[in-house]
């Protein structure tokens, strides 16, 4: 009974000790960045009766844990504002607020998740993973590039990017809406974001 | 050659039936003319239908509605510029040398105006839309460029400016009309007649 209580602690002590190692290791190998909303963009591009049309997403939130040699522990989240969308058309941007198109009422928020970071070329990304857009959930792989630069003493990086999804496929877009004669089933969507060291 | 006589004749005929003689003459309207003349007319009706159904209309069928008038107004617009060009590079059918001075002048305005309106009214709903932020696309085939660049006060001025020049367009027209009638039935003389497909003119 001794013998074997002898041996169970140092056992005990050592595996709270890689736990805590590994912890450790996760939580700090990889800074974390926010959004430097003033200076970040976030805007999506349509067909509007075969003319193209632009809007943008003023509200939106950023969460981005990320170092180059450890994409693995890398993470992306983006939280859209759909409710607070902007096409510099207040009758437009009420309609598109609507039942039949985003139902912001319903569905205030849109979210996109990565779940795999990949390095496609230097300075260039694709981040896997799904948006959650009216209610649907859909797998989304996002290109995107990061550059860095020092500012302040302070490292700051710029990610940029661009991708097209299909509205319908999201359920943008019910009775009338559904027919893309008028307005166009590919959207796309840009982002400029600067991002700051979160403290 | 009597054979070739024939043809020469059957060719003058055709030349005199009007519609067949392409350019215009001294005294009537050639066939380029007379299309582009009914054919603005019959597009001007379209965007009436057009804009008052859009006006009844809400969400994606006035959308459509408003996207056919701007495609139909800028073809309006294309005929104007040919129809104007065409004009100038043909002879124009004299007005009766037995009209009135008053009626010269009232004639030689209703010309005026409506030339000048068939170019005002697309403009105005061109630069009304581009003042919205809503390019015009020509029937989904290619987009055109913005007048102006975004100004809501300008769209607002625009769209009063859009719908009283529409109204002028209609009591012009009805005067057009009337002008157009008096000459037939009251002065007796080819004025209407020579604007007219498949009207003899002696």
């Amino acid at each position: 009974m001794i013998r074997q209580f002898r041996l169970a602690r140092p056992l005990a002590a050592l595996a709270m000790l890689l736990a805590a190692g590994a912890l450790g290791a996760a939580g700090t190998a990889v800074p974390t960045y926010a959004l430097d909303a003033a200076k970040s963009t976030f805007e999506f591009g349509f067909v509007q009766a075969g003319a193209q049309n632009k809007g943008r997403f003023p509200k939106f939130a950023v969460k981005f844990s990320f170092a180059d040699d450890s994409l693995a522990a890398s993470h992306l989240e983006v939280t859209v504002d759909v409710a607070a969308l902007n096409t510099d058309d207040q009758e437009r941007d009420d309609t598109l607020r609507e039942e039949d198109l985003f139902d912001v009422a319903k569905f205030p928020q849109a979210r996109f998740t990565a779940t795999q970071i990949t390095k496609t070329a230097a300075g260039a990304y694709a981040a896997s993973g799904s948006l959650l857009l009216r209610g649907v959930t859909r797998a989304l792989s996002i290109p995107f590039t990061l550059k860095s630069a020092t500012e302040q003493g302070r490292q700051v990086l710029y990610m940029a990017g661009k991708t097209v999804i299909r509205r319908l496929d999201f359920g943008v877009g019910q009775g009338d809406w559904k027919s893309t004669e008028w307005v166009g089933n590919e959207v796309t969507v840009t982002f400029n974001l600067r991002l700051i060291p979160a403290t | 050659m009597i054979h070739s006589a024939r043809i020469l004749q059957a060719a003058r005929v055709g030349i005199s039936l009007g519609f067949m003689q392409v350019r215009n003459t001294t005294v009537r309207w050639g066939s380029v003319a007379q299309i582009l003349h009914w054919l603005i007319v019959a597009l001007i009706i379209v965007q009436v239908i057009l804009a008052l159904m859009a006006a009844q209309l809400h969400g994606m069928p006035k959308l459509a509605m408003l996207a056919r008038h701007k495609s139909v107004g800028i073809t309006i617009l294309m005929l104007a510029v040919v129809r104007l060009l065409w004009r100038l590079v043909n002879p124009t059918p004299p007005l009766p040398l037995t009209l009135k001075p008053y009626e010269r002048f009232l004639a030689n305005f209703t010309h005026a105006a409506l030339y000048f309106l068939i170019f005002a009214m697309p403009l105005t709903g061109w630069i009304m839309t581009s003042a919205r932020g809503f390019p015009v696309s020509w029937f989904n085939l290619f987009q055109l460029p913005d007048l102006v660049a975004k100004n809501r006060p300008l769209y607002e001025a625009m769209v009063e400016t859009h719908e009283a020049l529409a109204w002028t367009l209609g009591a012009v027209a009805l005067l057009h009309l009337l002008g157009a009638l008096k000459h037939h039935f009251v002065m007796k003389d080819t004025v209407l007649r020579r604007m007219l497909p498949f009207s003899k003119i002696p």
